[in-house]
């Protein structure tokens, strides 16, 4: 239960200025990595500055010094570069991909470097896997920071956020990348993004052990301190609600899926390292924590994002405002009959079915007794893979009311009609 | 060697303490080796103060003592004789270098390739500092590697030895007696002997002064590198052709020898391949009988010195490139660029060797290497 009274009012979803740091492509090295330069501060340090005054983040701080080194190595600076990285390996002596290229550049004082990881043959092949999950994390770092999003684009879930809730997160599995974003008055902005590590099998959880990352539309549901955890979560953790409920119709299994961080011996991990959670450097995953909500900061999960503009996103929005205002009226209207034409056959709400649901329907009907029924705070995000879903929160209120439910709905689409297939009070 | 107006003030007053020296000097730096080959440090040492201690200023014997106090274990003593030479005589790249070797001893490599680049600051042709500087890059880069894989390859390889030097070769050899420099102990100098050394021996062979010749004539062959190289290691250039540019200088275009340069070009060819297989045997009978290593080294230590420094490696590969070879009669001179490559470390540099026809052989009398 709690209080939905608030003053401010809906805003557009997209701010079209929302992206912030700029970088461009550079020369390539002859490493077979296409380098970057740097034209702003880091996006994770632009905006400490902006919002948490006298508070200097490290968040990305890391990522953004290796990228410099690889920017010096590209214009053929490499005492410069060797210098940087001498003190990047100094600041963080467990970043083994720093390690690695720290190694190459000393090497470079003395023969030309063929690839990042230019070591001698009995190194490599001692270390080989490590050494190809490091060249791998390297070309993912590389990528995201080389390609960024377009800006003021948005990943193709967020439809609509609740101006109350705070942040939101979207991970790219594809580039190993999370991206955080805050919501703002005028739209989501692109707050910082992160390097992250994800499921040793890759991605598409569905059983126990699988060692997978689901992919889906996420709630953080609880943050977990350091004194409560072993190292090896490092500084903190937040958990998430999988399975939800499109996993639980999906039969999928498995439990304590996380974002956490690194124990102290390690800054990060392979890009794919983990039994299904999200691993940050600690760093990042302490930014995660400060800036988060539980129960309202949705975390997307997708095997690549698709970026839309707020343009593009404007009809399926509308659309879906339309079919949500039409259960609303339905409810509102005490008609149960075209009420109950809203849910699938199969819906299930906490083990219930529907016609173990309908009285409660009934009773939740009878109690507003004939007044409007208020939507507030209605956030949607739209989950597309083999079926179209949409993951729905609002507060429901009888007009006149100062309190009501958090609810949750799940709704799925066929044959072009959108039916709820789970609702519940979260 | 191109040197500063400053490098060469000090050299001066160096060599006018050292010229002025006289015998009883040798004998003062033969006494204080000879007690330290016997393991006498302390005697060493009170011998080394005492002849300090009215020529403080002396180089040489500055750095006699700072090599016995590092065989006598007293690394810190022989850390501080080093660094107090590096005040004194800033220009001078040997107190660095040893420096260097007893850091990395101490396994103290950051500290050790600072003093290896100070050394190379001081004379960038310095290739026993560029050898000892792309091992300690060598080891260090092997530790981050291990850092990076999490795996410990300390001991799968083995830490290459660095090389000390005993002598002050970038003072003006010439000036050094015979005496003085017959005194010094086992001297090491980088199996890749420094440049400076080369010009000791070549010295020594031609009694008449270096002249500054161009050291090929141009007709014999047609260098493509000669130009931009000459400029930055004109060392390569000028010590071990001495005796013919003198005398080649006024005489007509020789013609090409093709056959004997053939034979010249398959010798070295077969000398490149002897020390990439570590065929000691076969690289050692590459050099001729007369031989004269660099730095007054004796043969028997310079293949000892040699023997060392191939056999402590795990791998070598040396390839030749941009071959040049000039034969005159009964010798040759080729000039090539050595790409060296040892473990984990790589080095290109310019070689000349010198040789001569020995029955149906050519064999290596002279080796020069520019940094």
């Amino acid at each position: 239960m709690g209080d939905f009274s608030h003053s401010r009012a809906s805003q557009p979803l997209i701010n079209p200025n929302g992206w912030r740091s700029g970088t461009r492509a550079i020369a390539c090295l002859g490493l077979a990595l296409t380098l970057v330069t740097f034209t702003l501060a880091h996006p994770g340090t632009a905006r400490a500055a902006n919002t948490t005054p006298g508070l200097s983040r490290a968040d990305g701080y890391s990522e953004q010094r290796l990228l410099e080194v690889f920017a010096l190595m590209a214009r053929g600076q490499s005492r410069e570069a060797l210098a940087k990285a001498e003190k990047l390996v100094q600041d963080y002596p467990h970043f083994q991909l720093a390690q690695l290229v720290y190694g190459d550049l000393l090497a470079a004082r003395t023969r030309p470097l063929q690839t990042l990881g230019d070591m001698a043959p009995d190194a490599a092949r001692a270390g080989a896997a490590t050494l190809a999950d490091l060249r791998e994390e390297s070309k993912q770092r590389i990528g995201s920071v080389k390609e960024r999003p377009p800006e003021g684009f948005v990943p193709s879930q967020f439809l609509k956020m609740a101006p109350r809730t705070r942040s939101a997160i979207a991970i790219d599995a594809s580039r190993s990348r999370l991206y955080l974003f805050e919501n703002t008055p005028t739209g989501l902005q692109l707050q910082a993004d992160y390097y992250v590590s994800l499921g040793k099998a890759g991605v598409s959880k569905s059983q126990e052990g699988d060692q997978r990352t689901p992919l889906g539309v996420y709630f953080i549901s609880s943050r977990l301190d350091r004194k409560t955890l072993t190292d090896f979560y490092g500084i903190g953790a937040l958990t998430l609600n999988y399975p939800n409920m499109l996993d639980v119709r999906r039969g999928k299994s498995g439990s304590g899926i996380w974002l956490h961080g690194t124990p102290p011996d390690q800054f990060a991990r392979a890009p794919h390292a983990t039994d299904g959670c999200l691993v940050l450097s600690n760093p990042d995953i302490r930014t995660l924590m400060e800036t988060t909500t539980v129960r309202n900061t949705p975390v997307v999960v997708a095997s690549q994002l698709v970026w839309k503009s707020a343009k593009q996103l404007e009809d399926p929005a509308k659309s879906f405002a339309t079919t949500l205002e039409s259960w609303r009226t339905a409810k509102s209207s005490g008609d149960l009959k075209k009420t109950l034409a809203f849910y699938t056959p199969d819906f299930s709400s906490y083990g219930k079915s529907l016609d173990q649901f309908t009285p409660l329907l009934k009773a939740e009907m009878r109690a507003s007794k004939g007044r409007n029924v208020e939507l507030k705070d209605v956030s949607y995000f739209q989950w597309s893979d083999s079926a179209e879903t949409m993951v729905v929160s609002f507060g429901e209120v009888s007009a006149g009311k100062r309190t009501g439910m958090h609810k949750r709905q799940y709704w799925v689409r066929s044959s072009n009609e959108w039916k709820i297939f789970f609702e519940g009070v979260h | 060697m191109q040197k500063s107006p400053r490098f060469a003030v000090c050299l001066l007053s160096l060599l006018l303490t050292s010229a002025l020296a006289g015998k009883a000097w040798a004998d003062d730096f033969s006494e204080v080796a000879q007690l330290s080959r016997e393991g006498k440090f302390v005697e060493a040492l009170a011998k080394a103060e005492v002849y300090l201690s009215s020529r403080p200023k002396d180089a040489q014997m500055r750095l006699l003592k700072g090599l016995v106090q590092r065989d006598a274990g007293k690394p810190a003593d022989a850390i501080s004789t080093f660094t107090r030479m590096n005040e004194d005589f800033p220009e001078l790249p040997e107190p660095y270098n040893n420096l260097g070797v007893i850091y990395a001893d101490q396994n103290q490599l950051d500290k050790a390739r600072t003093a290896f680049e100070m050394a190379l600051r001081t004379n960038p042709s310095y290739s026993t500092a560029h050898e000892n500087l792309a091992d300690v890059y060598g080891r260090l880069s092997s530790a981050a590697y291990n850092k990076a894989l999490q795996i410990d390859l300390s001991n799968a390889a083995v830490a290459p030895k660095l090389a000390l030097v005993r002598q002050i070769i970038t003072l003006n050899p010439t000036k050094l007696s015979a005496a003085q420099l017959a005194a010094l102990p086992k001297v090491q100098p980088a199996p890749a002997a420094p440049a400076t050394q080369v010009a000791i021996a070549a010295t020594k062979a031609s009694p008449e002064p270096a002249p500054k010749a161009a050291p090929l004539p141009e007709t014999a062959v047609k260098p493509t590198r000669e130009p931009a190289t000459a400029a930055r290691k004109p060392v390569d250039d000028t010590p071990p052709t001495t005796a013919k540019s003198a005398t080649t200088k006024a005489a007509p275009a020789p013609l090409v020898d093709t056959t004997a340069n053939r034979e010249v070009e398959q010798a070295v060819q077969r000398w490149a391949t002897a020390w990439s297989d570590k065929d000691l045997k076969a690289y050692f009978a590459a050099y001729g009988r007369d031989f004269d290593p660099a730095g007054k080294q004796s043969r028997n230590a310079w293949e000892e010195e040699r023997r060392a420094r191939i056999e402590g490696k795990a791998n070598i590969s040396i390839q030749i490139t941009d071959l040049q070879t000039l034969v005159r009669g009964n010798t040759a001179l080729v000039k090539f660029r050595q790409n060296y490559r040892a473990n984990s470390i790589a080095i290109s540099s310019r070689k000349t060797l010198e040789m001569v026809r020995q029955g149906d052989n050519w064999k290596i009398v002279r080796e020069a290497v520019g940094g």
